[in-house]
């Protein structure tokens, strides 16, 4: 699967307005809900809060990646945000967080998207691409970031 | 230098690859060889063969989930929680090269 398939320009936002943990979560899950991505928002805010509760998905590097793989999702999908004022995401550093992928799976089914999701999970190690991220300045360059994941294997 | 090191999460759809992705970065850094099996919901990937354990130096267990240990019995192991192998890979494979892990005793 690309990662066309699971982002889109509706689902990126460059400027998060929220400033805590428990509204950028809802913030960005309002994409998911606006792109018809999932059926309830209520009952997947609760499943990413879930996760959440088994240990931040602040994973540092100011990255965070709430996700979960749930019922209410519809079809698999990714929002990206970023913001210019770094949120506390109770991270494993302790860093607050500034580039968000908050990630949609559906619960069984299809399983095609996951390896295109452990490809980015793999590319947010690096720092080249986390600052790629950050110097974005439009939508369209974050899907140009985005789509050199395709296919290129990392060595 | 060989190290072999499985990385697990409770969801299996990014801590896993990241914290693999971090082990082998640093790895290549410190110029030591490393296979590092993934354990995510796409199912068990580049697997740790008998083999591969056998002839290892050093053992790294990032995982919040659970895997197998028996396996490793008798090497020289460090186990730690995905997300600090997302941070501190480097670390870890550092103290791998110094030999300073305890030998596993499986339970």
């Amino acid at each position: 699967m690309k990662i066309a398939e699971l982002i889109n320009k509706d689902l990126i936002t460059l400027s998060l307005k929220s400033t805590n943990k428990k509204d950028v979560i809802r913030e960005l899950a309002e994409y998911l809900k606006i792109a018809d991505k999932i059926n309830d928002f209520d009952a997947y805010v609760k499943a990413i809060e879930e996760r959440e509760a088994q240990g931040s998905t602040g994973v540092g590097y100011g990255v965070a990646i709430p996700h979960a793989k749930t019922e209410s999702v519809k079809t698999p999908a990714l929002v990206f945000g970023k913001t210019d004022t770094p949120i506390n995401y109770e991270s494993s550093d302790n860093d607050d967080a500034d580039l968000f992928f908050m990630i949609a799976a559906p619960k069984g089914g299809e399983n095609l998207h996951l390896q295109t999701l452990a490809k980015l999970s793999r590319k947010l190690i690096h720092e080249e691409f986390r600052d790629a991220l950050r110097d974005a300045k439009t939508k369209e360059d974050i899907l140009t970031i985005l789509n050199k994941i395709d296919g290129k294997e990392e060595s | 230098m060989k190290i072999v090191a499985t990385t697990s999460c409770p969801t299996g759809i990014a801590h896993t690859y990241m914290a693999a992705e971090n082990l082998e970065k640093a790895a290549k850094k410190l110029g030591v060889e490393i296979k590092v099996e993934t354990q995510g919901s796409i199912g068990t990937e580049n697997a740790l063969t008998k083999k591969d354990i056998k002839n290892a130096d050093a053992v790294i267990v990032a995982a919040d989930a659970r895997v197998e240990m028996a396996r490793f019995d008798g090497k020289p192991l460090k186990e730690v929680s995905v997300s600090k192998a997302i941070k501190n890979a480097e670390t870890y494979i550092q103290e791998a090269i110094d030999g300073s892990f305890e030998n596993y005793k499986a339970k």
